[in-house]
């Protein structure tokens, strides 16, 4: 059992939705609360279990009645557990938060919450010898990181115990005073945020604050919360240096208690873990920048200290103070020192790459006291390239520190770049790239590749518009992928964005014009490189400014047979690779001088390539050339091409054909950025059992009094497994709000479905042959198999025509099928009328209440008005009632779920309250009837007046 | 301050990668999801992430040349803080992603982004970043060990513990402290210990011998040309680790650096977090200064209360005139022979009494050596097993004259299976020196046993030791192109 709890958790954590597809999240809530209940299962094994309840809390309990509930659950676990079992303790308290804080029952201040805060609290002042028991001391730190969390979810909520957490972090010897100091720091400075938010408030209010002078139960004060705000400002960090303004409270200059705490708060903070420090530092940097009568100097002891540190978050924290105070607690020099600091732990030999990459990025950007802009990446004014030079990428370095120095530098040198042609910067990075270049020549892994084009498309990036380089570069770049060409999708990638975003310049076109003629004057091919040649040209042949003679001629001399065995090989791939090019030259802007070589190409491939296919389209395309004018030729093949210069590049399987990515967009299916129309319930009668049972004679009269044998009757019909084995849905197919004019006439839809969880069968495609937005909306009816009759949601997607020819691809709103929309009344025979229905309920009813099997009955209350008990039977049991309406002691009501399951219910009015007595053949699905009971008579006990 | 989830995936030669370990802290979840707004993007489950995580990091599809998604150029993976795509119907951007590798691990963490998400801030103004960094760092080491030495088993039995770790270290999301390395200390005897507080880095108290050990390692690194166009580069950097046994929770020590008279200032020190003060001079030089003579040259004075356990007191690097072994190289190609000229010289200020010293010549990315006909005027030769490396032991000392040398031709024929590296190709091509020198530094900094001072009643034994290693130790051949750029920059 213990392994099979293993392996059921690690498939929940893996995929929860998956996991829940087999069951339910009730269900497997129910189970983890009955195992965590048991005593015979093991401590190790409860910690487990509560892992799902900490990760997704939400999953598990969708609501806060069931958080509620839940969390009285675990607080009695928690009441029962033995206190040696800390570990096990330790989680509860952390599942306990989870699921508090995640249904928003911890911010709606529930009961329950308000028990487990109660209970957190008596933990950490628990004068029980704490001292004698490292394990209690755990439980306590464990109780004080949960009161953190609760406060940092909802600010505010221990703002009246701010003096009491004081207290204990002081008196505190053992570690336990880091988890105190940490709450403590967190709660002060939500209550000092909290008191800038009211009007008026000042010193009076701080002191009575840090005091302790409020003795106001928590209860009083529940329309303080911050939450309240609405917005998230409490939650953010208040340093954001020139983005952001920290709200101040005015307090005049007397503020001696705050000054106490934070004084000794600061003087304790070596005694925290480095960790810890950083956080508390930037707490209390928040609390001073918010009470302007505290000097920032109150930090300066700590300063040396923190400059100095190898750690890396104590060093951030710094640096966020000099984010929030600049010049009111760090002078001009101070800045320098800072930057050079940062400068040389962006590569000192000790610290991680991480660490150092991280720091680089701090440079980039640095905390001026004066800042000039606020722009992406801007370099600090005080970087030299003299201080920058330390950073200088070198071929030793991993590639992401070796583009994040590129970037760097280049970004130093940008100036440099900009006056003088001559930068000693400039030729450096140029060399690296070089360098980088040669690696890549003998051989560099992928990863060098990579790193090489993402460096050599910085270095344009920034400096393109220095011709001497970029000139070289392109020379480089060619002898490059002639001694490797399957480079060529990088190359092609590397013009591609160059062209994009750099549109200013011509670099890209250069760079294609120079590859067609290093490949067009190539005088011998192996059959490998004509692959990556082909693509190239393709690529060259998009450029309208380009000329393309020379790769038509290379284009012949790859078909002749005297030069490569192209034609005879038949290689489809090949063949394409040819007809690709082909393609692109039909729509070039020179076709006219083209014309004839390129209808000599198209007529050989067409009659002598070893391949049908290629053939086919060589002659295509042939006929197309020299029958159609200039501008239809251009028009067939543009058709559908995306706006924009380049199409935007759509990989598809039938894109791999030449019909290229243009002619592809009538052949392939697009995706729609929105749901066009959606499913939803439309309003009908009760339904009636779907397939019919033919009429028997025979039995039309035959109706058994005894239920024995109407039970008999009845089930005698279940040997037809088809046998009222489905539901039908009616839904109407209706548009979104959203109004797109290409999507009001939508034709030949189809609809297809999928399941998250496998309690039903699976539904076959709906075809609907026209929608138009002005028209009525068509039915469709959804025939749903159940295996399990639980509430379930369908995923639809469909695929449908435009009247433009153009095919679509959408994703239709989850249809959420609820338990009610399962039932059916009892697909009795229908020569039975009213008493064999009543026959069959009886005998379904005495076989249920003994609980054999799956079986199991149940009671649920409520208080109902007999009016309200009458309008509740008639709009929710009417078609499912089996006793006599006008018998009002007792009501009988029968629900049918596919494929076999019944519900029962006996309805009567006692005189507190009205029961309803549950009786199913099925036990799992009493949740859902408990909860479906519940809606309908929640509805009904509060009318909408 | 906090992380939203943390993944650890490992990975086994490119192929067989897998999630195992991982944690969503929902509470946090429960933050991200107010302070993101509409731009709020969830966590996807395990499969998606390790995909997207895979391909941001350029490991996916490791037997395709060319993913557009994975290799385009202008994309640049922002590491340490990566951006996760996520496609289909939650789509949306997850940043910042942080993941620090090494050897079969990966870590991810993913903080929570506690100022306005919209225009993305920069990295530092997230203190949950740097807070994720030391994180992982520190799981990394209590997964691993301090070597990077894959231990399957050992990985696994870690791993099982991460649960009760994170308790201690991570409970809700943030992060308290890093893992501690060794067993967990066992809960310390109630003591009266007056007013004074334990801190929360201390895991317990020491009892009995006071012993404090300080070892100061140096390491030197150096890339030599032996060209006039470009400059021979080398540095050397210092560490002192130290491990404290002293009775007392908050036991006052003190450790004090001291250079030879006209030594060059000790620079970028960084120093542990036990460390109570600083003096400003102390942290004054920087390698990125003009060096100044004036500057403060010690003695460096370091007052700190140690942890229980081994740390790292401080680091330097320090400027030195020379490296301690000048190198020439040079490989000269005739018919499918080699011509190989090798010269290393100790300098004379280094203490000839090594460790070891060994210097490695790679033949990579050609034919297996056939016919070695090398001479060495000292030491021993060796061939690896692959026929694509020599390796020259030159022991414990050089000669008299300080000086070594190698000739010979070397031939080449059949294909072979060891190991690459593009920065050994043809005539470009390097030797890599091993070496460590024991009590000596380069910079002359020492730690003199007298200089420890231990403020504690009974009388400390106070071990000192210092030692020299190399490390990326260079010498490139001076007839081929050096893969590296001219100009005057530091490594």
């Amino acid at each position: 059992m213990a392994t099979n709890w293993a392996e059921r958790i690690s498939a929940f954590s893996r995929s929860p939705t998956r996991f829940l597809s087999g069951t339910t999240a009730e269900a497997f809530l129910a189970e983890l609360l009955r195992e965590l209940r048991d005593d015979r299962a093991s401590y190790s094994v409860k910690v487990l279990l509560l892992s799902p309840l900490c990760e997704h809390p939400t999953l598990l309990c969708p609501s806060d009645s069931v958080g509620e509930e839940t969390t009285l659950e675990l607080m009695s676990v928690f009441a029962q557990c033995p206190p040696k079992f800390v570990g096990f303790r330790c989680h509860l308290l952390l599942a306990l938060t989870s699921v508090l804080i995640c249904t928003s029952c911890a911010s709606g201040r529930s009961r329950a919450s308000q028990d487990f805060l109660d209970l957190l609290l008596q933990i950490i002042q628990d004068p029980s010898d704490l001292h004698s028991d490292g394990s209690l001391r755990s439980l306590c730190a464990t109780a004080c990181d949960c009161l953190r969390e609760l406060e940092a979810c909802c600010p505010g909520l221990l703002s009246q115990r701010i003096e009491l957490l004081g207290g204990l972090r002081q008196q505190e010897t053992s570690r336990l005073h880091q988890p105190y100091a940490a709450l403590q720091t967190l709660v002060l400075r939500n209550a000092v945020f909290q008191l800038t938010q009211e009007k008026g408030a000042g010193a009076e209010h701080l002191k009575a604050l840090l005091g302790g002078i409020t003795s106001v139960a928590w209860e009083a004060d529940q329309d303080s919360g911050l939450m309240n705000n609405k917005d998230s400002a409490v939650l953010s960090s208040l340093i954001l240096g020139n983005m952001g303004v920290v709200p101040t409270l005015q307090t005049g200059p007397d503020c001696k208690e705050l000054r106490s705490v934070l004084s000794s708060l600061l003087e304790e903070s070596y005694l925290l873990t480095p960790l810890c420090q950083a956080a508390l530092l930037h707490r209390l940097t928040e609390v001073v920048a918010m009470v302007p009568s505290i000097p920032p100097a109150i930090f300066r002891a700590q300063l040396l200290r923190l400059l100095g540190t190898s750690e890396v978050c104590l060093l951030h924290s710094t640096l966020l103070m000099k984010c929030a105070y600049t010049d009111s607690l760090f002078s001009a020099e101070d800045e320098a020192f800072i930057l050079k600091r940062l400068v040389v732990l962006s590569q000192h030999p000790r610290l991680t790459a991480p660490e150092k990459l991280f720091y680089m990025d701090c440079i980039l950007h640095f905390p001026e006291n004066r800042p000039i802009d606020s722009g992406d990446e801007s370099l600090p004014v005080l970087l030299t390239p003299q201080l920058a030079s330390a950073l200088a990428p070198t071929v030793l370095n991993d590639s992401a520190t070796l583009l994040s120095r590129f970037n760097l530098l280049s970004l130093v040198h940008l100036e440099e770049g900009e006056e003088a042609e001559e930068g000693q910067g400039l030729e450096y990075l140029y060399e690296h790239l070089t360098s980088l270049l040669h690696i890549v020549e003998n051989g560099g892994s992928r990863e060098i590749v990579v790193t090489f084009f993402r460096a050599v498309f910085l270095f344009l990036f920034y400096f393109h518009h220095v011709e001497r380089y970029s000139t070289g570069l392109t020379e480089q770049l060619c002898k490059l992928y002639l001694h490797h060409t399957h480079l060529a999708p990088h190359l092609i990638n590397l013009a591609d964005q160059t062209q994009d975003k750099l549109s200013e310049s011509n670099w890209a076109v250069g760079l294609l014009t120079a590859l067609q003629k290093a490949i067009t004057s190539l005088t011998q091919l192996s059959v490998k490189d004509v692959k990556w040649h082909l693509k190239m040209l393709a690529r060259v042949a998009e450029e309208g400014e380009i000329p393309q003679r020379n790769t038509l001629s290379f284009l012949s001399k790859v078909i002749t047979p005297s030069f490569s065995s192209l034609c005879e090989s038949g290689d489809w791939r090949q063949g394409n690779n040819v007809l690709g090019v082909c393609r692109r030259l039909l729509v070039h802007p020179s076709l006219d001088s083209l014309l004839i070589p390129l209808a000599d190409i198209l007529q050989h491939l067409a009659r002598c390539y070893r391949d049908t296919d290629i053939q086919d389209h060589a002659r295509l395309y042939y006929t197309l050339l020299t029958t159609l004018s200039r501008e239809k030729l251009a028009g067939v093949m543009m058709q559908g091409t995306t706006e924009g210069g380049r199409q935007v590049k759509k990989r598809s399987l039938s894109s791999c054909m030449s019909e290229g990515e243009e002619l592809t967009s009538l052949l392939t299916i697009h995706q729609t950025e929105k749901a066009i129309f959606r499913l939803t319930e439309a309003q009908s009668e009760p339904r009636q059992q779907s397939k019919d049972v033919d009429l028997d004679q025979d039995e039309a009269e035959n109706c058994p009094e005894e239920a024995n044998a109407a039970l008999e009757v009845y089930r005698a019909q279940f040997s037809d497994p088809s046998f009222a084995s489905e539901v039908t849905l009616k839904y109407q197919l209706a548009h979104t709000n959203g109004h797109d004019s290409r999507f009001d006439h939508l034709f030949s839809i189809r609809l297809h479905f999928g399941h998250t969880d496998n309690h039903y069968e699976k539904l076959p495609d709906i075809s609907v042959s026209c929608l138009f937005r002005e028209r009525p909306s068509p039915v469709v009816q959804l025939r749903l198999k159940p295996r399990q009759p639980y509430p379930t949601t369908l995923h639809a997607t469909a695929i449908f025509t435009t009247q433009d020819g153009l095919s679509w691809h959408t994703a239709v709103p989850d249809i959420h099928i609820a338990f009610e929309q399962t039932f059916m009344p009892l697909p009795s025979p229908r020569t039975w009328g009213q008493d064999g229905k009543l026959s069959a309920f009886e005998g379904l009813w005495e076989e249920m209440c003994t609980e054999k099997g799956e079986s199991a009955i149940s009671l649920f209350c409520c208080q109902l008005e007999e009016a309200a008990l009458n309008a509740l039977v008639r709009k929710h049991f009417l078609s499912y009632l089996v006793s006599d309406p006008s018998q009002k002691e007792e009501l009988k009501v029968l629900f049918f779920l596919p494929p076999q399951c019944h519900i029962l219910l006996k309805i009567r009015s006692k005189e507190d309250a009205v029961h309803f007595n549950i009786a199913t053949d099925n036990w799992q699905l009493l949740p859902h009837i408990g909860s479906y009971l519940l809606t309908i008579t929640a509805a009904q006990e509060d009318p909408p007046s | 301050m906090t992380i939203r989830a943390l993944w650890i995936i490992s990975q086994e030669k490119g192929d067989n990668v897998s999630i195992r370990f991982s944690r969503r802290f929902s509470t946090v979840e429960h933050r991200a999801k107010i302070l993101a707004g509409s731009s709020y993007v969830a966590v996807p489950e395990e499969s998606t992430i390790l995909q997207l995580l895979l391909t941001e990091l350029g490991l996916s599809d490791p037997d395709k040349a060319y993913v557009a998604v994975r290799d385009d150029c202008l994309h640049r993976p922002r590491s340490p803080a990566l951006e996760l795509r996520v496609d289909g119907p939650e789509k949306g951007i997850l940043w910042p992603m942080l993941v620090i590798s090494q050897g079969p691990l990966i870590l991810a963490c993913l903080p929570l982004v506690d100022v306005p998400p919209e225009p993305r801030p920069p990295l530092a103004s997230l203190l949950s970043v740097s807070q994720g960094l030391t994180l992982l760092a520190g799981l990394q080491i209590f997964l691993l060990g301090s070597g990077s030495k894959p231990d399957g088993e050992g990985l696994v039995s870690r791993l099982a513990m991460l649960p009760s770790v994170l308790l201690q270290v991570c409970p809700l999301g943030t992060p308290l402290d890093v893992p501690l390395l060794g067993p967990p200390a066992t809960p310390t005897v109630p003591t009266v210990t007056g007013n004074q507080k334990q801190p929360a880095w201390k895991t317990g108290l020491h009892r009995g011998r006071a012993v404090v050990n300080v070892a100061l390692t140096e390491t030197v690194r150096s890339m030599q040309y032996g060209s006039r166009s470009r400059q021979d580069l080398w540095d050397v950097f210092g560490t002192v680790s130290c491990k404290c046994e002293v009775e007392g929770v908050l036991p006052n020590v003190m450790v004090t650096l001291s250079l030879p008279p006209n030594g060059s200032p000790l620079q970028d020190i960084l120093v542990h977090p036990c460390v109570t003060s600083l003096d400003s001079s102390i942290l004054t030089a920087s390698s990125v200064d003009n060096c100044d003579s004036s500057a403060f040259s010690g003695p460096y004075k370091f007052p700190f209360s140690p942890p229980l356990e081994p740390f790292r007191l401080c680091s330097y690097t320090s400027q030195v005139p020379v490296p301690p072994i000048l190198g020439s190289y040079q490989l000269r190609e005739e018919e499918n022979q080699l011509h190989v000229a090798v010269t290393l010289k100790l300098h004379e200020s280094v203490k000839n009494s090594f460790e070891y010293c060994e210097a490695r010549l790679p033949f990579f990315n050609r034919d297996q050596m056939s016919v070695v006909d090398v001479k060495v005027s000292y030491g021993q030769l060796d061939t690896s097993k692959e026929k694509n490396l020599l390796v020259w032991a030159l022991g414990q000392k050089f000669p008299k004259s300080h000086e070594v040398t190698m000739e010979g031709k070397i031939s080449f024929s059949g294909p072979t299976n060891g190991p690459s590296d593009p920065l050994c190709t043809g005539l470009t091509a390097y030797i890599k020196l091993y070496f460590k020198v024991p009590d000596m530094t380069l910079s002359g900094c020492s730690v003199d046993q007298h200089s420890v001072q231990v403020y504690s009643s009974a009388k400390p034994r106070i071990v000192t030791s210092r030692e020299l290693i190399s490390k990326d130790y260079f010498i490139w051949n001076s007839t081929g192109a050096a893969p590296v750029s001219s100009g005057p920059m530091m490594m």
